[in-house]
């Protein structure tokens, strides 16, 4: 059944990221005590610069800069879900991590490093449209989870032209 | 240093009695009159009735104790520290976001503060059709006068903002009527922070009135402890089993209980979802499979506007305007009605909401300051075909809840995403976006209307969110049809009584905060007098 998805994978899609402190639950691969690994951390920064493509600064320095502030608060975020949602997040991240997975799930031939914005755009832009449940899921999550992150953060606030709440 | 008084802190001065996390560890065993799950709307009201009838109280809330001088207006902090899962709480197939609040005061600390009695289509449906006879208005009308006067709910009579105007003007053009909206709210700032925890404790949350006053009363509150399951033999409930929890809710001592309470009755409040849950750890009878099952969401689609002028959707109060045109011109049983208002916009919920990737997605986020969005809110449970969701428990006993997205909810979606567009370019909309995976923003009425009838309404393609979590724990005039009776006693637990938004039989049909705190108020009034011979009265 579609909307049960194939695998028993769940994922996180969090409207939000933050910055709260967490607690050390031991999950491979994805996270590591959940906290991002090294790979997820590369993952999300490809993912990053696709998705944010257009807010992102256009100073290649400033934009790097962004991307692991970015990254960083994907870390925080991961690390106050709670047990459940890390572990399936964790499932995801780590899937999306091998190369079996990548190309299976997200239909990526390159790996996340190496590719090109729009070769992570038009993967993307299959999950988005899939007619599997699962990857249809997966967009979601890491469209919600780069987008909360990346916004969660004062110094991304003049791409949108917000000035922060009123100083009290 | 916030430059407001801050009444939890000064409260934990004066030697309140708070426990767990950093305010101190928990006794193995605790004893009292009634223990109360939860510390939101109906657990508050509650709290504040049984402990002004002398009753010795405890609180048990999984969330933490923040207040005002923790309240900064960034959705960064409010996130993970006030809202269920980092405020990412998902339905089973992820097709729905779950905003619901997990910190005292419940979803009351975090919600956009909109006050509505009971709608009286809704009551009639409940008498009618499910035999709950005192549900009608003018038995609950002292009860809902009660909690209006404790919280000063009143009609928002400032000048709404801009993003809510905008759902005036582009009603009445069309000659649809739109009010005003009553919020619980005294000497508010109108910073539109609502949904962060508010910095000036203007809003009349459980937060800064019910609990306090229980804790003024002698009442215990236990945070950062979560209630895992009842001890129940004999039909009754013989304790509660608690385990600490750290901030993302994983156990601190896995395996391990905290505390245990010994009371002489219980109250199940943690919200429609938690409520259930509670439950079904506890493995409670359930001889008619009504546990958790009819969870209803008011599921809610939205349409974004982008308009000439600066809408600033982030300052102001959030939803001062509503119309219930869409609900009022068909029948409760036909297709489904909703309800229309205007939310709060703040850069988080934007990017995440906003669909797409890339430079379409950037040239979205950049025209935020003129950005209106409207939402529609799904009145479910009143059909065969409306019939909510079943809250299930995953492997490690934690919550989750199954909500199939049936055709005929999204064939009521699709018609909300009509009656947002023409309203918002009514309104002087320059383009409308749909929010919705295949959509586009579109310049005219016209585009708009054929290009919403020809989209997919399908589940992870359409934008679906929710926050009012109800029922699961269904009231019902007889035993065959509800989890608890019509004065909140659970029809199989003798000293177990529920006092939520779990109780709800269907969805309200309006926000729900002010029908938990006008029936809540009636249940525990009822409580207090059946467990002291003592009438006792909110306010």
């Amino acid at each position: 059944m579609q909307r049960r998805s194939l695998l028993k994978l769940g994922l996180v899609s969090g409207a939000v990221l933050a910055l709260a402190g967490g607690a050390a639950v031991l999950l491979r691969p994805g996270l590591e005590q959940g906290r991002l690994s090294a790979s997820a951390r590369g993952l999300f920064a490809s993912l990053g610069r696709a998705i944010l493509q257009g807010t992102l600064p256009v100073d290649a320095q400033a934009r790097s800069r962004a991307l692991a502030g970015m990254v960083e608060r994907i870390d925080v975020l991961t690390a106050n879900l709670p047990p459940a949602v890390q572990a399936e997040l964790s499932q995801l991240l780590g899937l999306l991590c091998t190369t079996p997975g990548r190309l299976g799930l997200a239909g990526l031939a390159p790996a996340w490093a190496d590719a090109s914005e729009a070769q992570v755009q038009a993967a993307l832009e299959g999950m988005r449209f899939s007619s599997l449940a699962l990857r249809q899921q997966a967009y979601q999550a890491l469209h919600e989870i780069v987008g909360g992150a990346y916004m969660s953060d004062e110094s991304s606030w003049a791409a949108l032209g917000y000035p922060g709440p009123l100083p009290l | 240093m916030s430059q407001f008084p801050d009444p939890i802190r000064a409260g934990l001065q004066r030697g309140w009695k708070v426990l767990g996390g950093v305010h101190g560890a928990l006794p193995a065993k605790i004893t009292c009159d009634v223990a109360i799950v939860g510390s939101g709307a109906g657990a508050g009201i509650t709290a504040e009735l049984l402990t002004q009838a002398g009753l010795a109280v405890v609180i048990v809330e999984e969330g933490p104790l923040k207040s005002s001088s923790d309240f900064h207006q960034h959705e960064s902090e409010a996130y993970p520290s006030l809202y269920q899962e980092s405020a990412s709480r998902k339905t089973e197939d992820k097709a729905i976001s779950i905003l619901q609040g997990r910190c005292v005061g419940g979803s009351t600390t975090v919600n956009w503060t909109s006050s509505f009695r009971t709608p009286e289509s809704t009551l009639r449906f409940w008498q009618e059709r499910l035999g709950l006879k005192d549900y009608h208005r003018e038995a609950l009308a002292p009860y809902f006068d009660q909690a209006e006067r404790r919280l000063h709910i009143a009609p928002w009579l400032t000048e709404p903002n801009e993003n809510n105007a905008l759902l005036h003007r582009g009603a009445q053009k069309l000659g649809i009527s739109a009010s005003v909206i009553a919020r619980n709210v005294k000497g508010c700032w109108n910073l539109g922070s609502c949904g962060m925890g508010c910095p000036t404790n203007a809003k009349q949350s459980m937060l800064v009135t019910t609990i306090p006053a229980a804790l003024d009363h002698g009442a215990t509150l236990l945070v950062e402890t979560r209630a895992e399951q009842f001890v129940l033999d004999g039909g009754k409930a013989q304790a509660l089993r608690c385990v600490a929890v750290r901030p993302n809710s994983a156990p601190v001592a896995p395996g391990q209980i905290a505390t245990t309470i010994v009371a002489k009755h219980f109250v199940l409040a943690g919200g429609a979802i938690n409520s259930p849950a509670v439950l079904l750890r506890s493995k409670a009878p359930d001889p008619h499979a009504l546990l958790g099952a009819r969870t209803f969401l008011h599921p809610v689609v939205m349409s974004a506007a982008v308009l000439e002028q600066r809408v600033e959707g982030w300052a102001g109060a959030p939803q001062s305007i509503y119309t219930d045109h869409f609900m009022d011109t068909q029948p409760i049983d036909g297709p489904m009605g909703f309800k229309l208002e205007a939310p709060p916009l703040h850069p988080v919920i934007m990017a995440t909401t906003m669909p797409g990737y890339g430079q379409p997605h950037a040239d979205m986020l950049a025209k935020f300051p003129h950005t209106h969005v409207l939402l529609a809110l799904l009145r479910d449970g009143f059909h065969p075909q409306a019939p909510g969701g079943q809250v299930k428990l995953r492997s490690d006993g934690s919550a989750v809840l199954d909500y199939p997205l049936t055709d005929f909810v999204m064939e009521g979606a699709r018609r909300a995403l009509l009656a947002m567009a023409e309203i918002q370019f009514a309104s002087g909309a320059r383009e409308v976006l749909p929010v919705h995976e295949r959509s586009h923003p579109y310049t005219s009425w016209d585009a708009a209307r054929s290009a919403i009838a020809a989209l997919p309404m399908k589940p992870l393609l359409t934008k679906v969110v929710s926050a009012h979590v109800m029922g699961g724990c269904a009231m019902a005039a007889t035993e065959a049809q509800g989890v608890v009776r019509a004065d909140g006693g659970h029809w199989q637990i003798e000293n177990l009584s529920v006092h939520d938004g779990s109780l709800f039989p269907t969805s309200v049909g309006a926000n729900p905060q002010l029908s938990i705190y006008g029936i809540a108020n009636r249940l525990a009034q009822g409580l207090a007098q059946r467990l002291t011979g003592r009438a006792v009265v909110l306010g």
